[in-house]
């Protein structure tokens, strides 16, 4: 039978979910987004009313505004199914221009402006669950 | 940005430091207190003469040092018998040094006491910096729970860097090449070793496009200045070094750089450059200081990697994005012989980053290198004004605009 899938973090991506987006937030008044969503607005102008930021999904797809391979295990509390590969990291930019990180799904063929979508995967499992988080995958 | 003259004038009158290195069988609070002494004996002054201090807090609390490296000032004062003055410890991250420093400038400038110390030790040599809660809430933490390290930030800036210019490999390496050739002449730096271009090139790849040798280590280490109202400093020293600015900054709103607006996402503005509050505390030191780029004639800059040496570069002598790897490739940056030398001390390529004390290590080498005590890594053109800037994680950027002052 298949283990449980629980979200590395609680709260970023909806889950579980067919179409899973990360939750943000937006502001009413002047349309900053923010992830993870902010009690208040972060712009100097915006009054610091929380009833003026509300929570929004955000987009599932955007552009690969740039990315990183790490090649050397990371320090905990990063856990990694063993033996340990070399993953990629981006910064991904949204249509409504919020830039977000991520690990990508691959380490093959990365380049800048690549469209991209984001994917719920596996990060490590231990013997009750599966950790899993978001991630962009190249289309 | 506003930066005002202090209402007293502020010099260095004594700077100290231990060569930067691991140091497993000392305290963090003895690497300060050696500092803090070889700064006193800089100064000719006793102990007693300091009337009020500062000391840089330790950050990787959990790993090492719980709350005595949290509160170390309190336990290097202890040590060394400075009882009675005014403490503070602070913590701005890596620009730590700064804002102990600017601390102590305050200090005096304010007209509340004539001698201040600012002073740090740091025992930061365990790699990959991490966080220091389990708190999911802890942007800190998530940002780590996903693997995203620091150089990893930084080598997602440097490859976007080359896709917009056209920065290559070459230029990366460079960087690391021409600042050893200054680290090897450096007794205090801890790789005092030159690098050609085919050792950084060949060396282990670590976060692409950065290999093993374009990354500053961590470190081990402590500095300590002492400074003095300028009437007084002059008594104390024929060669005290003036304060002219010292800027301390946050970012802009609509930062871009994704782990200065808080490591998971950014929301850019039009017009605001990535590491924005190194732009802001540069121009608060220089409106302070009533100078202008032209003004600089040697820099220490917080190079962490070659990303950061060419976008501080850039902030700090106000160029266009893309000039600082022109100023490279002519050899104007070169730290000794160069038209505007940058990281006469080796930078953090030949120290590491131990990271309280690193701001604190810049404006001693300034200081030396402003009185002419260089040694083998003096730079050849005459120095009247010195600029030191270090950056600090999580949106922590301080600059220093130091003179002759005699």
């Amino acid at each position: 039978m298949a283990k449980p899938q629980k979200p590395i973090i609680e709260g970023l991506f909806t889950w579980p979910s067919d179409q899973p987006k990360l939750i943000g937030g937006k502001c009413r008044k002047c349309g900053v987004i923010v992830f993870p969503k902010t009690l208040y607005c972060p712009n100097p102008e915006c009054e610091k009313d929380p009833n003026n930021m509300e929570p929004t999904l955000l987009s599932n797809h955007g552009r690969l505004w740039s990315w990183t391979i790490t090649t050397v295990p990371p320090p905990p509390p990063f856990r990694f199914s063993e033996p340990f590969k070399p993953y990629a990291i981006g910064i991904v930019e949204l249509p409504e221009g919020v830039k977000v990180v991520g690990l990508l799904t691959t380490t093959q063929k990365l380049n800048i402006g690549a469209e991209v979508r984001l994917k719920i995967c596996k990060l490590f499992e231990d013997e009750e669950n599966e950790y899993i988080t978001w991630m962009w995958d190249p289309i | 940005m506003i930066g005002r003259k202090y209402s007293r004038d502020v010099a260095i009158v004594g700077v100290g430091m231990i060569r930067w290195g691991r140091y497993p069988e000392k305290t963090i609070q003895e690497l300060a207190a050696e500092a803090v002494l070889n700064a006193l004996r800089d100064a000719r002054l006793s102990p007693r003469e300091i009337e009020s201090a500062v000391s840089g807090s330790y950050h990787w609390i959990r790993q090492q040092a719980g709350v005595t490296g949290l509160l170390s000032g309190n336990f290097t004062l202890d040590l060394l018998g400075i009882d009675r003055i005014p403490l503070v410890n602070v913590a701005n991250a890596c620009a730590t040094g700064h804002a102990a420093f600017r601390e102590a400038c305050l200090a005096i400038a304010s007209g509340e006491v004539d001698v201040s110390l600012a002073f740090a030790g740091d025992k930061s040599a365990l790699g990959f910096f991490r966080p220091q809660s389990d708190d999911p809430n802890d942007v800190d933490y998530i940002r780590f729970k996903l693997g995203i390290t620091n150089p990893a930030y930084w080598a997602m800036m440097c490859r976007r860097r080359m896709h917009d210019l056209g920065t290559t490999e070459d230029d990366l390496a460079m960087v690391k090449v021409i600042t050893s050739k200054a680290g090897a002449l450096n007794p205090y730096a801890r790789y005092q070793k030159v690098f050609s271009r085919e050792e950084v090139l060949k060396s282990p790849m670590v976060c692409d496009p950065f290999r093993l040798y374009m990354i500053c280590t961590t470190s081990d280490g402590a500095a300590a200045v002492v400074l003095a109202e300028y009437q007084k400093a002059r008594k104390i020293t024929d060669k005290p070094v003036l304060v002219e600015g010292v800027g301390l900054a946050t970012p802009s709103f609509g930062e871009p750089e994704v782990a200065t607006a808080k490591f998971l996402s950014s929301f850019s503005k039009k017009g605001v450059p990535p590491y924005s509050q190194v732009w802001n505390a540069a121009g608060r030191a220089y409106s302070q200081a009533g100078r202008r780029p032209e003004d600089i004639d040697a820099i220490e800059l917080s190079d962490n990697s070659p990303w950061q040496y060419f976008a501080y570069l850039e902030a700090i002598l106000n160029l266009d994005y893309g000039e600082a790897e022109k100023l490279l490739r002519r050899g104007d940056t070169d730290p000794i012989n160069g038209r505007i030398p940058v990281g006469p001390s080796g930078g953090f390529g030949a120290f590491g980053e131990a990271t309280a004390a690193q701001g604190l290590a810049q404006i001693c080498e300034l200081t030396w290198q402003l009185r002419g005590q260089g040694g083998g890594r003096q730079v050849r053109k005459e120095l009247k004004v010195a600029l030191a800037q270090t950056h600090g994680y999580a949106g922590n950027a301080g600059v220093c605009i130091l003179s002759r002052g005699w």
